[in-house]
């Protein structure tokens, strides 16, 4: 199972900043602060390095879910459409 | 005596053993010394961290331009825009 198919190359892709990769970007950055709270050192003066390094993770990782989310949602989108097309009976406006 | 210390231990004005609460692993055994910077550490997580970005920001820009390419090669046969 591919994480992200040779066709979601078609979709247009999301900007780099996007709410997944900004939401799991503060996660990691949240979970550097947690790592220094549970050590009893400064929250946010200590560890930079490991807040950086946390928080650029979590946006790698947001970024390539979003860009799978999306091509999923494009999948059963494109489905749908083409269901409606070969189906027009099924879909004709309520006339009674 | 002990109560009077106690109560000033919880005041935090005498320094108690940092608990191991949250911190139950073989690492705790070695006490950390957070004022010596583990250098080593700092630059290979700096490093990585840099990579990461230039990694992200390259598949960004590749993948707009394979979006692009992809739509200028689907519209050549329809002869639009």
């Amino acid at each position: 199972m591919v994480f992200l198919p040779d066709e979601s190359r078609s979709l247009p892709p999301p900007p780099l900043l996007n709410k997944g990769s900004v939401w799991l970007g503060f996660a990691g950055w949240m979970s550097a602060l947690m790592d220094n709270a549970f050590n009893q050192r400064p929250i946010f003066g200590a560890g930079i390095h490991r807040q950086v390094l946390l928080a650029t993770l979590g946006c790698v990782v947001g970024y390539h879910l979003v860009k799978r989310a999306e091509y999923m949602h494009a999948k059963v989108d494109r489905e749908l459409f083409e269901y409606i097309r070969r189906h027009p009976g099924d879909f004709q406006p309520s006339t009674g | 005596m002990a109560a009077g210390l106690r109560a000033v231990k919880r005041w935090g004005l005498v320094a108690a053993p940092p608990s191991l609460a949250f911190t139950r692993s073989a690492f705790v055994v070695r006490k950390a010394n957070n004022a010596q910077p583990n250098w080593l550490g700092v630059g290979l997580a700096f490093g990585t961290s840099a990579a990461l970005w230039a990694f992200l920001i390259k598949q960004h820009n590749e993948d707009v331009m394979e979006y692009e390419r992809r739509k200028a090669t689907a519209h050549k046969c329809k002869q639009c825009s």
